[in-house]
């Protein structure tokens, strides 16, 4: 255990030698900046002061040539080895409403979602506590590392957690855990993670955007705003991008919902369609901002747009909010993944 | 710093004066009903931009300035202020930039205009 002190404040935190600065700080409840959590984003740099660390990934893509002259490093990246002080920046506003916490979980049920997504539930003794949106790090016994997911349910007192799942062709990650992986096997469960959840406060209309299994934390909000963030006559305008009609999915489950195609309405598309599959496919074709540039019941002047998907989807869609529709910042909520 | 603008015929708006800006700073400019812009001095050179980080709600104008790269605030992302270019996380989207009009030693530019 190591005591982590930010520098110029009176704040510090305790470490464990075996846990990242990033998340030790987020365990003590400050609000530090972050996205991704595995060194992909650069959102969390900070620097060392004083102490030493070990550096998980020397490579991690979210650190510039230009950061590293500067002395600047990864706090999602980062363990102590002995006490350290650091420079970071706090981030502005309240953190998130549960602090990260480690738990055991046993996998109770799978579920398959469509030809490459399985929705894994796995159940911890404690409460499953999370705002829908956000997302866990799943350390699976045989993999190394650990994998982001979103989870897809209500935060529970049950312990709950469901993950959709992509398998990832060669990935070794999801091999084990599609094919080795059975009832009752234990992982380990480090969350909840993430700045793009719910505003259940907010009275906009809402607008999810989900390619893939961004699926699963768009269908949280969905959820999560019909059981008990409604407001007025909110209305929540669901697209879901796939790139053939095979990766379509989410209808069946947002039609349990009794908001379906009154105030919630579900807009899927493929972007990619052959002879074969033309046959199939009656509904909206192309890329999900294109969709959303043709389809009319958007309203981006006074919408909250929340987004999950493959990194390039987000990055159509933030151009397309930013640049065509000039929507401000604080209405737009993603956390990246690369 | 930070100033507050005015006059606007097609387009064109007057931002500020060239000795408003200091050398490797940038100014603040606040127009009507639209984000803020950014006029930065680099080695004599004028050059505007989006004020707002393309990756959080933070004015570049309070970043570092270093060989010609503005550096955000909030998180270090950073942006080669000439091109308006996204070269450090955690910012992917490029800055919109502007072609600076310098007339009487004042400097303009056509909103409607970016200059890629």
């Amino acid at each position: 255990m190591a005591r982590i002190t930010i520098a110029d404040t009176d704040v510090s935190f305790e470490c464990a030698s075996d846990d990242s600065i990033l998340r030790a700080g987020l365990r003590a409840g400050l609000n530090l900046p972050y996205e991704c959590n595995v060194g992909s984003c650069g959102t969390c740099k900070f620097e060392v002061l004083a102490g030493e660390v070990k550096v998980l990934s020397e490579n991690a893509p979210g650190l510039s040539d230009r950061d590293k002259k500067k002395g600047r490093q990864l706090a999602c990246q980062c363990l102590p080895l002995i006490d350290c002080t650091i420079k970071v920046r706090q981030e502005d506003g309240v953190p998130a409403q549960f602090s990260p916490k480690r738990v055991k979980a046993k996998l109770i049920k799978t579920t398959d979602i469509t030809h490459d997504i399985r929705e894994f539930q796995f159940q911890s003794a404690s409460s499953a506590e999370f705002v829908a949106g956000q997302y866990a790090m799943l350390k699976v016994p045989g993999v190394s590392g650990e994998r982001a997911y979103s989870m897809s349910n209500l935060p529970n007192e049950e312990g709950v957690w469901s993950f959709m799942i992509r398998r990832v062709p060669n990935g070794q990650g999801t091999k084990i855990l599609f094919d080795s992986l059975k009832l009752n096997d234990e992982i380990e469960i480090d969350g909840p993670f993430g700045k793009a959840y719910f505003r259940s406060d907010s009275e906009r209309n809402i607008v999810c955007v989900a390619g893939g299994s961004g699926l699963a934390p768009m269908l949280s909000i969905a959820r999560a705003w019909s059981h008990q963030g409604k407001r007025n006559n909110q209305r929540l305008t669901f697209f879901y991008g796939g790139r053939q009609p095979r990766d379509i999915c989410g209808e069946s489950m947002l039609q349990e919902l009794p908001e379906f195609n009154q105030q919630l309405q579900f807009v899927p598309s493929v972007s990619v369609l052959d002879a074969d599959t033309s046959q199939t496919w009656q509904g909206r074709t192309g890329f999900i901002h294109e969709v959303m540039n043709n389809y009319d019941g958007v309203d981006y002047a006074s919408s909250d747009f929340y987004i999950a998907g493959p990194p390039v989807m987000t990055q159509a869609i933030m151009d397309f909010l930013r640049e065509t529709h000039s929507v401000p910042h604080d209405r737009i909520y993603f956390d990246r993944f690369f | 710093m930070s100033a507050v603008n005015s006059v606007e015929t097609d387009g064109v708006i007057r931002l500020c004066q060239v000795k408003d800006v200091e050398e490797g700073n940038g100014l603040q400019v606040n127009l009507p009903e639209r984000p803020p812009l950014a006029v930065f001095k680099i080695e004599g050179q004028i050059f505007v931009t989006d004020d707002t980080c393309t990756h959080g709600n933070a004015s570049l104008c309070e970043g570092e300035i270093e060989d010609g790269v503005v550096e955000c605030p909030f998180h270090q992302g950073a942006f080669e202020i000439s091109t308006g270019k996204a070269i450090s996380a955690p910012c992917s989207i490029h800055l919109k930039t502007y072609k600076p009009i310098l007339k009487n030693d004042e400097v303009f530019v056509n909103l409607n205009e970016t200059s890629e």
